[in-house]
Protein backbone atom coordinates (compact mmCIF):
# COMPACT_ATOMS: atom_id res chain seq x y z
CA UNK A 1 0.00 0.00 0.00
CA UNK A 2 2.38 2.47 0.97
CA UNK A 3 4.63 1.87 -2.59
CA UNK A 4 0.96 3.05 -4.53
CA UNK A 5 0.18 5.25 -2.44
CA UNK A 6 3.71 7.09 -2.70
CA UNK A 7 4.82 6.15 -6.29
CA UNK A 8 1.42 6.29 -8.19
CA UNK A 9 0.80 9.67 -8.57
CA UNK A 10 4.16 10.69 -9.99
CA UNK A 11 4.40 7.67 -11.87
CA UNK A 12 0.67 8.12 -13.15
CA UNK A 13 -0.01 11.83 -13.47
CA UNK A 14 2.37 12.10 -16.71
CA UNK A 15 0.43 9.40 -18.74
CA UNK A 16 -2.21 10.58 -20.74
CA UNK A 17 -5.21 10.21 -19.30
CA UNK A 18 -3.41 9.31 -16.19
CA UNK A 19 -5.13 11.87 -13.88
CA UNK A 20 -8.57 10.72 -14.14
CA UNK A 21 -7.12 7.03 -13.15
CA UNK A 22 -5.98 8.84 -10.16
CA UNK A 23 -9.17 10.26 -9.19
CA UNK A 24 -10.64 6.42 -9.32
CA UNK A 25 -7.99 5.35 -7.30
CA UNK A 26 -8.37 8.06 -5.41
CA UNK A 27 -11.46 7.11 -4.77
CA UNK A 28 -11.30 3.58 -4.09
CA UNK A 29 -8.20 4.23 -1.56
CA UNK A 30 -10.69 6.50 0.31
CA UNK A 31 -13.74 4.09 0.25
CA UNK A 32 -11.64 1.01 1.83
CA UNK A 33 -10.17 3.56 3.87
CA UNK A 34 -13.04 4.97 5.45
CA UNK A 35 -14.89 1.40 5.88
CA UNK A 36 -11.89 -0.23 7.66
CA UNK A 37 -11.31 2.51 10.99
CA UNK A 38 -9.19 0.85 13.46
CA UNK A 39 -9.95 2.81 16.26
CA UNK A 40 -7.43 2.67 19.61
CA UNK A 41 -8.48 1.55 22.59
CA UNK A 42 -8.13 4.80 24.57
CA UNK A 43 -10.58 6.37 27.13
CA UNK A 44 -9.69 8.66 29.89
CA UNK A 45 -12.98 9.09 31.16
CA UNK A 46 -16.90 9.63 31.48
CA UNK A 47 -17.14 9.29 27.48
CA UNK A 48 -15.27 6.70 27.10
CA UNK A 49 -18.00 4.76 29.16
CA UNK A 50 -20.15 5.68 25.96
CA UNK A 51 -17.88 4.51 23.57
CA UNK A 52 -17.89 1.39 25.40
CA UNK A 53 -21.12 1.65 24.97
CA UNK A 54 -21.04 2.30 21.03
CA UNK A 55 -18.13 -0.46 20.57
CA UNK A 56 -18.59 -3.27 22.85
CA UNK A 57 -22.42 -3.19 24.13
CA UNK A 58 -25.04 -5.14 22.42
CA UNK A 59 -27.62 -2.34 21.30
CA UNK A 60 -25.31 0.01 19.66
CA UNK A 61 -22.89 -1.88 16.65
CA UNK A 62 -20.02 0.28 15.74
CA UNK A 63 -18.94 -2.70 13.18
CA UNK A 64 -21.91 -1.77 11.22
CA UNK A 65 -19.40 1.39 10.50
CA UNK A 66 -16.72 -1.37 9.92
CA UNK A 67 -14.27 0.06 12.84
CA UNK A 68 -15.38 -2.89 15.15
CA UNK A 69 -11.32 -3.55 15.37
CA UNK A 70 -10.98 -1.62 18.30
CA UNK A 71 -6.54 -2.30 18.60
CA UNK A 72 -4.45 -2.07 22.12
CA UNK A 73 -1.85 -1.13 20.31
CA UNK A 74 -1.35 2.38 18.52
CA UNK A 75 0.85 1.28 15.73
CA UNK A 76 -2.52 -1.55 14.75
CA UNK A 77 -5.02 1.76 14.52
CA UNK A 78 -5.56 4.75 12.51
CA UNK A 79 -8.10 6.15 14.40
CA UNK A 80 -7.93 7.68 17.65
CA UNK A 81 -11.62 8.53 19.56
CA UNK A 82 -10.15 10.87 22.51
CA UNK A 83 -12.58 9.64 24.71
CA UNK A 84 -12.83 11.78 28.37
CA UNK A 85 -10.64 14.93 29.95
CA UNK A 86 -6.91 15.06 28.84
CA UNK A 87 -4.73 16.41 31.78
CA UNK A 88 -0.95 17.83 31.90
CA UNK A 89 0.25 14.26 32.95
CA UNK A 90 -1.62 12.90 30.06
CA UNK A 91 -1.32 15.25 26.98
CA UNK A 92 2.28 13.85 26.51
CA UNK A 93 1.28 10.26 26.23
CA UNK A 94 -1.27 11.14 23.72
CA UNK A 95 0.87 13.36 21.89
CA UNK A 96 3.29 9.85 21.93
CA UNK A 97 0.18 7.53 21.34
CA UNK A 98 -0.77 9.99 18.58
CA UNK A 99 2.48 10.24 16.84
CA UNK A 100 2.95 5.80 16.79
CA UNK A 101 -0.65 5.81 15.09
CA UNK A 102 -0.13 4.46 11.30
CA UNK A 103 -0.76 6.85 8.52
CA UNK A 104 -3.14 8.19 7.42
CA UNK A 105 -4.28 8.38 11.23
CA UNK A 106 -7.62 10.20 11.82
CA UNK A 107 -8.72 12.17 15.51
CA UNK A 108 -12.56 11.79 16.68
CA UNK A 109 -12.84 14.37 19.90
CA UNK A 110 -16.18 13.28 22.27
CA UNK A 111 -17.77 15.47 24.74
CA UNK A 112 -17.04 18.79 26.19
CA UNK A 113 -13.66 18.10 27.96
CA UNK A 114 -11.95 17.45 24.53
CA UNK A 115 -12.99 20.37 23.00
CA UNK A 116 -13.10 23.20 25.02
CA UNK A 117 -12.12 21.80 28.49
CA UNK A 118 -15.44 21.67 29.57
CA UNK A 119 -16.92 22.11 33.05
CA UNK A 120 -13.07 22.32 33.86
CA UNK A 121 -12.05 25.32 31.99
CA UNK A 122 -11.74 27.65 35.09
CA UNK A 123 -9.51 27.25 38.14
CA UNK A 124 -8.01 24.12 37.14
CA UNK A 125 -4.75 23.57 37.47
CA UNK A 126 -4.66 20.54 35.44
CA UNK A 127 -7.06 20.50 32.56
CA UNK A 128 -6.19 20.34 29.19
CA UNK A 129 -8.88 23.51 27.51
CA UNK A 130 -9.52 21.59 24.63
CA UNK A 131 -7.34 18.41 22.68
CA UNK A 132 -6.73 20.04 19.80
CA UNK A 133 -3.69 21.82 21.65
CA UNK A 134 -2.28 18.81 21.70
CA UNK A 135 -2.94 17.15 18.56
CA UNK A 136 -4.73 17.61 14.97
CA UNK A 137 -8.50 16.52 15.29
CA UNK A 138 -11.17 15.70 12.61
CA UNK A 139 -14.34 15.39 13.91
CA UNK A 140 -15.51 17.10 17.12
CA UNK A 141 -18.36 14.86 18.23
CA UNK A 142 -20.70 17.88 21.21
CA UNK A 143 -22.16 16.20 24.17
CA UNK A 144 -21.25 15.68 27.82
CA UNK A 145 -20.93 12.52 27.38
CA UNK A 146 -22.27 11.94 23.54
CA UNK A 147 -25.26 9.38 23.39
CA UNK A 148 -23.28 6.53 21.12
CA UNK A 149 -25.95 7.98 18.39
CA UNK A 150 -24.03 10.96 18.40
CA UNK A 151 -20.90 8.67 18.11
CA UNK A 152 -22.19 7.20 15.45
CA UNK A 153 -22.96 10.67 13.05
CA UNK A 154 -19.34 11.82 14.15
CA UNK A 155 -17.60 8.54 12.92
CA UNK A 156 -20.34 8.95 9.30
CA UNK A 157 -19.14 12.60 9.33
CA UNK A 158 -15.30 11.37 9.40
CA UNK A 159 -16.32 8.37 6.57
CA UNK A 160 -17.50 11.43 4.31
CA UNK A 161 -14.40 13.55 4.75
CA UNK A 162 -12.13 10.74 3.86
CA UNK A 163 -14.04 9.87 1.26
CA UNK A 164 -14.24 13.78 -0.25
CA UNK A 165 -11.30 15.01 0.96
CA UNK A 166 -8.31 13.07 0.67
CA UNK A 167 -5.87 12.66 -2.44
CA UNK A 168 -2.54 10.57 -3.31
CA UNK A 169 -1.91 13.93 -5.05
CA UNK A 170 -1.79 15.42 -1.59
CA UNK A 171 -1.06 12.69 1.33
CA UNK A 172 -1.60 14.17 4.54
CA UNK A 173 -3.62 17.13 3.23
CA UNK A 174 -7.59 16.94 4.78
CA UNK A 175 -10.42 19.17 5.25
CA UNK A 176 -10.61 22.01 7.82
CA UNK A 177 -11.99 19.87 11.00
CA UNK A 178 -15.99 20.05 11.56
CA UNK A 179 -18.00 20.08 14.81
CA UNK A 180 -20.36 16.72 14.36
CA UNK A 181 -23.23 17.41 16.25
CA UNK A 182 -26.65 15.35 16.19
CA UNK A 183 -29.20 17.29 14.84
CA UNK A 184 -32.33 17.90 17.09
CA UNK A 185 -34.46 14.59 17.29
CA UNK A 186 -32.24 12.26 15.35
CA UNK A 187 -32.77 8.99 16.84
CA UNK A 188 -30.54 5.65 16.10
CA UNK A 189 -33.24 4.85 13.40
CA UNK A 190 -32.25 7.60 10.92
CA UNK A 191 -28.38 7.36 11.58
CA UNK A 192 -28.80 3.23 10.41
CA UNK A 193 -31.32 4.70 7.45
CA UNK A 194 -28.43 6.99 6.62
CA UNK A 195 -25.74 4.39 6.43
CA UNK A 196 -28.14 1.66 4.70
CA UNK A 197 -28.01 4.75 2.04
CA UNK A 198 -24.44 4.60 2.41
CA UNK A 199 -24.02 0.87 2.05
CA UNK A 200 -26.36 1.02 -1.11
CA UNK A 201 -24.69 4.26 -3.04
CA UNK A 202 -21.88 2.03 -2.72
CA UNK A 203 -20.50 0.61 -5.85
CA UNK A 204 -20.55 -3.52 -4.72
CA UNK A 205 -23.80 -3.23 -3.63
CA UNK A 206 -25.17 -1.48 -6.32
CA UNK A 207 -23.42 -3.78 -9.06
CA UNK A 208 -25.21 -7.06 -7.19
CA UNK A 209 -28.32 -5.35 -7.35
CA UNK A 210 -28.19 -5.41 -11.39
CA UNK A 211 -27.04 -9.22 -10.94
CA UNK A 212 -29.40 -10.63 -8.19
CA UNK A 213 -32.34 -8.81 -9.28
CA UNK A 214 -34.89 -10.54 -7.40
CA UNK A 215 -32.43 -12.28 -5.04
CA UNK A 216 -33.99 -12.75 -1.25
CA UNK A 217 -30.84 -10.96 0.49
CA UNK A 218 -30.98 -7.90 -2.27
CA UNK A 219 -34.56 -7.49 -1.33
CA UNK A 220 -33.90 -7.91 2.24
CA UNK A 221 -31.48 -5.26 2.41
CA UNK A 222 -33.78 -3.00 1.11
CA UNK A 223 -36.17 -3.50 3.46
CA UNK A 224 -33.96 -3.12 6.08
CA UNK B 1 -18.45 -0.64 74.70
CA UNK B 2 -19.55 -4.39 76.18
CA UNK B 3 -23.13 -3.33 77.14
CA UNK B 4 -23.91 -0.98 73.80
CA UNK B 5 -26.83 -1.94 71.93
CA UNK B 6 -26.34 -4.10 68.43
CA UNK B 7 -26.74 -1.47 65.41
CA UNK B 8 -29.71 -2.07 63.94
CA UNK B 9 -31.43 -1.33 60.77
CA UNK B 10 -34.07 0.92 62.56
CA UNK B 11 -32.76 4.84 63.19
CA UNK B 12 -33.21 4.24 67.12
CA UNK B 13 -30.80 1.45 66.92
CA UNK B 14 -28.45 3.13 65.52
CA UNK B 15 -28.51 6.41 67.39
CA UNK B 16 -28.20 4.46 70.81
CA UNK B 17 -24.81 2.98 69.18
CA UNK B 18 -23.46 6.05 68.80
CA UNK B 19 -23.96 7.24 71.94
CA UNK B 20 -22.40 4.61 73.14
CA UNK B 21 -19.65 5.10 70.72
CA UNK B 22 -19.05 8.40 72.04
CA UNK B 23 -19.00 7.68 75.78
CA UNK B 24 -16.20 5.20 74.94
CA UNK B 25 -14.59 7.74 72.99
CA UNK B 26 -15.08 10.41 75.53
CA UNK B 27 -13.95 7.42 78.00
CA UNK B 28 -10.59 7.73 75.72
CA UNK B 29 -10.48 11.65 74.89
CA UNK B 30 -12.71 13.52 76.87
CA UNK B 31 -13.09 16.09 74.00
CA UNK B 32 -14.34 13.75 71.71
CA UNK B 33 -17.81 15.29 70.42
CA UNK B 34 -20.19 13.58 67.83
CA UNK B 35 -21.58 16.05 65.24
CA UNK B 36 -25.28 17.01 64.57
CA UNK B 37 -25.43 17.15 61.04
CA UNK B 38 -23.72 14.33 59.52
CA UNK B 39 -25.51 11.33 57.51
CA UNK B 40 -23.42 8.91 59.24
CA UNK B 41 -21.85 8.62 63.11
CA UNK B 42 -19.07 11.37 63.26
CA UNK B 43 -17.01 11.90 66.00
CA UNK B 44 -15.27 15.11 66.00
CA UNK B 45 -11.93 14.52 68.15
CA UNK B 46 -8.71 17.15 68.47
CA UNK B 47 -5.99 16.66 66.50
CA UNK B 48 -3.67 15.78 68.90
CA UNK B 49 -5.78 12.44 69.91
CA UNK B 50 -6.08 11.30 66.37
CA UNK B 51 -3.67 8.33 66.53
CA UNK B 52 -5.03 7.07 69.97
CA UNK B 53 -8.74 7.25 68.64
CA UNK B 54 -8.34 5.42 65.58
CA UNK B 55 -6.19 2.99 67.21
CA UNK B 56 -8.68 1.91 69.78
CA UNK B 57 -11.68 2.13 66.86
CA UNK B 58 -9.48 -0.59 64.97
CA UNK B 59 -8.47 -2.87 68.32
CA UNK B 60 -11.70 -2.82 70.04
CA UNK B 61 -13.45 -6.32 69.66
CA UNK B 62 -17.03 -4.64 69.53
CA UNK B 63 -15.82 -2.50 67.03
CA UNK B 64 -12.99 -3.75 64.35
CA UNK B 65 -13.46 -1.07 62.10
CA UNK B 66 -10.58 -2.38 59.79
CA UNK B 67 -10.82 -0.55 56.33
CA UNK B 68 -10.09 2.96 56.40
CA UNK B 69 -11.63 3.45 52.56
CA UNK B 70 -11.10 7.11 52.46
CA UNK B 71 -9.10 10.07 53.88
CA UNK B 72 -9.49 13.00 52.53
CA UNK B 73 -9.15 16.91 53.83
CA UNK B 74 -11.34 19.85 53.61
CA UNK B 75 -10.38 23.62 53.45
CA UNK B 76 -11.99 25.89 54.97
CA UNK B 77 -10.18 29.02 54.67
CA UNK B 78 -12.44 31.53 56.35
CA UNK B 79 -11.98 29.26 59.48
CA UNK B 80 -8.34 29.17 58.85
CA UNK B 81 -8.28 25.42 59.41
CA UNK B 82 -8.44 21.91 57.55
CA UNK B 83 -10.73 19.57 58.15
CA UNK B 84 -9.20 16.06 58.24
CA UNK B 85 -11.78 13.32 57.30
CA UNK B 86 -11.43 9.37 58.00
CA UNK B 87 -14.11 6.75 56.40
CA UNK B 88 -14.24 3.80 58.47
CA UNK B 89 -15.60 0.37 57.71
CA UNK B 90 -16.13 -2.55 59.31
CA UNK B 91 -15.47 -5.60 56.72
CA UNK B 92 -13.05 -8.78 58.30
CA UNK B 93 -15.32 -9.42 61.41
CA UNK B 94 -17.28 -12.31 61.35
CA UNK B 95 -19.52 -10.87 63.63
CA UNK B 96 -22.06 -9.05 62.17
CA UNK B 97 -22.20 -5.94 64.91
CA UNK B 98 -20.91 -3.45 63.21
CA UNK B 99 -21.43 -4.84 59.79
CA UNK B 100 -22.79 -2.48 57.16
CA UNK B 101 -21.81 0.99 59.51
CA UNK B 102 -19.45 3.34 58.39
CA UNK B 103 -18.16 5.74 60.74
CA UNK B 104 -16.56 9.06 59.48
CA UNK B 105 -13.95 10.40 62.23
CA UNK B 106 -12.65 14.43 61.65
CA UNK B 107 -10.34 16.60 63.35
CA UNK B 108 -8.66 19.84 62.25
CA UNK B 109 -5.52 20.88 61.82
CA UNK B 110 -4.96 24.98 61.59
CA UNK B 111 -3.59 26.31 58.43
CA UNK B 112 -0.61 27.75 59.00
CA UNK B 113 0.78 24.61 60.67
CA UNK B 114 -0.90 21.83 59.33
CA UNK B 115 0.85 19.17 61.13
CA UNK B 116 -0.38 15.42 62.56
CA UNK B 117 0.27 12.59 63.06
CA UNK B 118 0.16 9.28 60.91
CA UNK B 119 -2.21 6.67 60.91
CA UNK B 120 0.03 4.34 58.91
CA UNK B 121 1.07 2.28 61.34
CA UNK B 122 -2.78 1.52 62.34
CA UNK B 123 -4.12 1.01 58.66
CA UNK B 124 -1.28 0.57 55.92
CA UNK B 125 -3.51 2.04 53.08
CA UNK B 126 -3.38 5.17 54.96
CA UNK B 127 -0.04 5.51 53.47
CA UNK B 128 -0.91 6.13 50.03
CA UNK B 129 -3.80 8.28 51.17
CA UNK B 130 -2.12 10.50 53.39
CA UNK B 131 0.57 11.03 50.25
CA UNK B 132 -2.25 12.05 48.45
CA UNK B 133 -3.55 14.41 50.55
CA UNK B 134 -0.15 15.60 51.39
CA UNK B 135 0.17 16.21 47.75
CA UNK B 136 -3.36 18.11 47.56
CA UNK B 137 -3.08 19.92 50.16
CA UNK B 138 0.08 20.13 51.68
CA UNK B 139 -0.59 18.40 55.43
CA UNK B 140 2.34 17.06 56.98
CA UNK B 141 2.32 13.63 58.54
CA UNK B 142 4.83 13.09 61.40
CA UNK B 143 6.42 9.85 61.51
CA UNK B 144 4.81 8.90 57.92
CA UNK B 145 7.75 6.41 56.20
CA UNK B 146 7.69 8.46 52.83
CA UNK B 147 6.10 11.80 52.14
CA UNK B 148 6.50 12.24 48.53
CA UNK B 149 4.36 13.61 46.06
CA UNK B 150 1.68 10.73 44.80
CA UNK B 151 -0.09 12.35 41.23
CA UNK B 152 2.02 15.85 40.61
CA UNK B 153 5.10 16.23 39.48
CA UNK B 154 8.10 16.38 42.06
CA UNK B 155 8.85 19.81 41.37
CA UNK B 156 5.45 21.01 41.13
CA UNK B 157 5.07 24.42 43.63
CA UNK B 158 1.61 24.68 45.90
CA UNK B 159 -1.09 22.38 46.26
CA UNK B 160 -3.81 22.68 43.91
CA UNK B 161 -6.55 21.67 46.36
CA UNK B 162 -6.13 24.79 48.56
CA UNK B 163 -8.90 27.18 47.85
CA UNK B 164 -6.19 30.47 47.69
CA UNK B 165 -4.08 28.60 45.01
CA UNK B 166 -3.05 29.72 41.88
CA UNK B 167 -1.05 29.41 38.99
CA UNK B 168 -0.07 30.51 35.44
CA UNK B 169 -1.68 27.62 33.54
CA UNK B 170 -5.70 28.34 35.33
CA UNK B 171 -8.09 30.42 33.66
CA UNK B 172 -10.25 32.84 35.47
CA UNK B 173 -14.13 32.92 34.81
CA UNK B 174 -14.30 36.44 32.75
CA UNK B 175 -16.84 38.54 34.84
Amino acid sequence: MGMITDGLPGFLEPLPGGSAVLTKVDQLVNWSRSNSLWPLTFGTSCCAIEMMMASGAARHDISRFGAEVVRASPRQADLIIIAGTIVKRMAPRLRTLYEQMAEPRYVIATGSCTIAGGPFIYHSYTTIRGADEIIPVDVYVPGCPPRPEALFYGLLTLQKMIREGESLRHPGERRRPVLSALPEGMTIEDIQAEMRDLLVADANVKMSEELAEGAHWAQELKDF
Amino acid sequence: MQDSPPPGEDQAGEVGFAQALLAAAQAIEPATVLRDKSDRITLQVPAAAIAKICQWLRDDPALRFDLLYDHTAIDWPAENRFELVYLLAAVLDPQPRTRDLQVMVTTSVPRDNPVIDTVCGIWPIAEWQEREVYDMFGILYTNHPDLRRLFLEDDWEGFPLRKDYEDDFMLERPT
